[in-house]
């Protein structure tokens, strides 16, 4: 079972910076239409250049090993910055280096030492089996036959791909396709894997196989692995860092954790009472929300929630008492519709 | 090498995976010869007729050799880029450790091998069941003329749907646009691939030839039936080698400029 909040499993080297992100900044020119035929027949004559600022000088360092989310809205610019990090895209300005290399300039030492999912894409020949792209693969990657079988026999069996190899690409569902990409993409042992909305449009139980998966090959392989994600299960299962950007901007970047002590400034205490007592008394203590005895629920601010919990078993006939935090999807749905 | 070797064969495989689609394929190359032929044997119904310094074995031959020379020329995978340009689909490929432009090559010699193999057994019944005269050259200064002529115009037509390829970058609803005109418009009706070009008025002949076009199907034919001197041909041999040179030249800016501006749409 991933559980990425618990795991102590923290395999990085911090001396070793995978990526070095310093200012980075990325304008697309975009052409708006007008709405309607007269202004689409305008826009032919005189199309109107928009600037989007897509990116606006973010800094960022991912050590070896890592396994990080790139969080945000859509539209915020964590595939643009996964789209840079990978090489597709030139940055306007700023400084970035991954594994020792300029992305944009594409060597090929670079490129066989990443690779880069889709969940929209697919690098799979639609018309053929999937096994035509393996072994087109080990020739483009020059991975020798030996090392190619191991990581295949590897690759199938952790993602349980074997039924599934010399099947038409196209009569494939979505969830098998999407295993079988993860497997072309990894033939050839990539030090840093860019993965960008890798659930998108899966099921419950594929989403799930897929973490399962990430998270297995980080801790296996000890391979830098960047993610970019919408889908909150991802991030609270999977990924130990996140970089929530918004509109272009880093809007926190750090342990999962500290995303709930930055923006979680209350906790809630649940009592149980035993008998009856004034419950005015609990005004002092904490923000009363609720109360419907024998319950009362109040809210108290996050540092102080252990003394408060003392000092109501001290002073009240108390049966039973939670003290609850607020659920870390909540927090980041939160933190998204703030910045919305 | 041996991934060249490998997008060959897989390029190969996928062209071959949809039988009735490759059948279809194969029957438009064959109608668009007897199209042709028929035409011009109506008009050269006379034996001994000559028109446009073209006799009717000749024009027979200029017919049949189209199907040759536009299975080594005309046939191209890569006119798909653009489409893929536009949809940001060149992402996957842009990653990996191969020469994009290499890549693409392979693939189109892959689909221009099975055509030209196909090529030769439709020739073959067609000669069957039309019987033409057929001209043979035989002057092997010709014959390496020819050949000289044909490799430019393969490159040359390569780099043409490359930076036709590159449109998109900046206009990417032009994506069909644009191999609609260049291939099925221009390159059809200029090159020669319907018509000899001997038909044109001689001052929009002299005009052509300034022009990438002629080189690619009309050039190499006139060598083979010998209709040009020595020194005309060498000297479009070279005015194909200038062409050939500019459009590589192009090819290199535009998508140095393209890439630059690609914005990996789609996801």
């Amino acid at each position: 079972m991933v559980d990425g909040k618990t795991s102590g499993v923290y395999n990085t080297n911090q001396n070793e910076r995978t990526v070095i992100v310093k200012q980075l900044t990325k304008n697309f020119e975009v052409i708006e239409k007008e709405k309607g035929l007269t202004g689409s027949i305008r826009s032919l004559f005189s199309p109107a250049k928009k600037t989007v600022k897509a990116l606006k000088n973010i800094s960022f360092n991912i050590a070896k090993g890592e396994l990080i989310g790139f969080i945000g809205p859509n539209g915020a610019g964590k595939t643009t910055a996964l789209k840079v990090l990978s090489g597709l895209l030139y940055p306007t300005s700023g400084f970035v280096q991954v594994i020792n290399f300029q992305p944009w300039e594409k060597k090929r030492e670079y490129l066989k030492k990443i690779s880069m999912v889709m969940g929209q894409k697919t690098q799979l020949w639609w018309d053929l089996p999937a096994i035509d792209t393996f072994e087109l693969n080990q020739k483009i990657y020059e991975i020798p036959d030996t090392e190619y079988e191991k990581n295949l026999k590897e690759l199938i069996d952790l993602l349980e791909v074997g039924s599934i190899l010399k099947r038409q690409v196209r009569t494939l569902s979505l969830g098998q396709r999407m295993r079988l990409e993860l497997v072309a993409a990894l033939l050839h042992r990539p030090e840093v894997l860019f993965l960008d909305e890798p659930t998108i449009g899966l099921d419950v139980v594929a989403q799930q196989r897929m973490r399962d998966f990430i998270y297995e090959y980080n801790r296996r392989h000890k391979a830098t692995i960047i993610l970019t994600s919408h889908n909150m299960d991802d991030v609270v299962n999977l990924t130990r860092r996140v970089i929530v950007i918004d509109n272009g901007e880093i809007f926190f970047d750090g342990p999962l954790r500290k995303l709930v002590t930055d923006y979680v400034k209350e906790k809630t205490i649940t009592v149980n009472l035993s008998g009856q007592t004034d419950i005015k008394d609990f005004e002092t203590i904490g923000q009363v929300k609720k109360v419907k005895f024998p319950e009362v629920v109040l809210v108290v601010p996050r540092e102080t929630a252990a003394v408060a919990s003392a000092e109501i078993l001290q002073s009240f006939p108390v049966s039973d008492l939670t003290v609850e935090e607020e659920k870390l999807e909540s927090i980041i749905q939160r933190v998204f519709r703030r910045s919305e | 090498m041996e991934k060249f070797v490998k997008i060959f064969k897989i390029s190969a495989q996928k062209e071959l995976a949809y039988r009735s689609n490759f059948i279809m394929w194969r029957i438009r190359n064959i109608l668009q010869i007897f199209l042709i032929f028929f035409l011009w044997d109506s008009v050269f119904s006379e034996p001994q007729k000559t028109i446009f310094s073209y006799d009717r074995p000749k024009i027979l031959t200029y017919v049949f050799s189209l199907l040759f020379v536009r299975a080594i020329v005309l046939t191209s995978q890569a006119t798909e880029i653009s489409g893929q340009v536009a949809r940001g689909d060149i992402s996957s490929l842009l990653l990996k450790p191969v020469g994009f432009f290499k890549y693409w090559l392979t693939r189109d010699v892959s689909k221009k091998i099975i055509n030209v193999c196909f090529a030769f057994f439709e020739g073959l019944i067609l000669y069957l069941i039309l019987k033409p005269q057929i001209y043979i050259q035989t002057n092997p200064i010709y014959l390496l003329l020819f050949m000289i002529s044909l490799i430019m115009a393969f490159f040359i037509f390569y780099f043409l749907v490359m930076a036709n390829n590159s449109i998109p970058f900046w206009v990417p609803e032009a994506a069909w646009g644009v191999n609609f005109i260049l291939i099925s418009v221009l390159v059809e009706f200029l090159s020669g691939a319907v018509f000899p070009l001997n038909v044109l008025p001689v001052y929009f002949q002299n005009l052509l030839s300034y022009t990438p076009f002629p080189y690619l199907v009309f050039f190499p034919i006139q060598i083979y039936l010998g209709n040009f001197s020595y020194i005309y041909a060498i000297k479009g041999i070279i005015v194909s080698g200038v062409w050939l040179f500019l459009i590589c030249l192009l090819v290199k800016i535009l998508w140095d400029k393209g890439l630059r501006t690609y914005q990996a749409q789609g996801s």
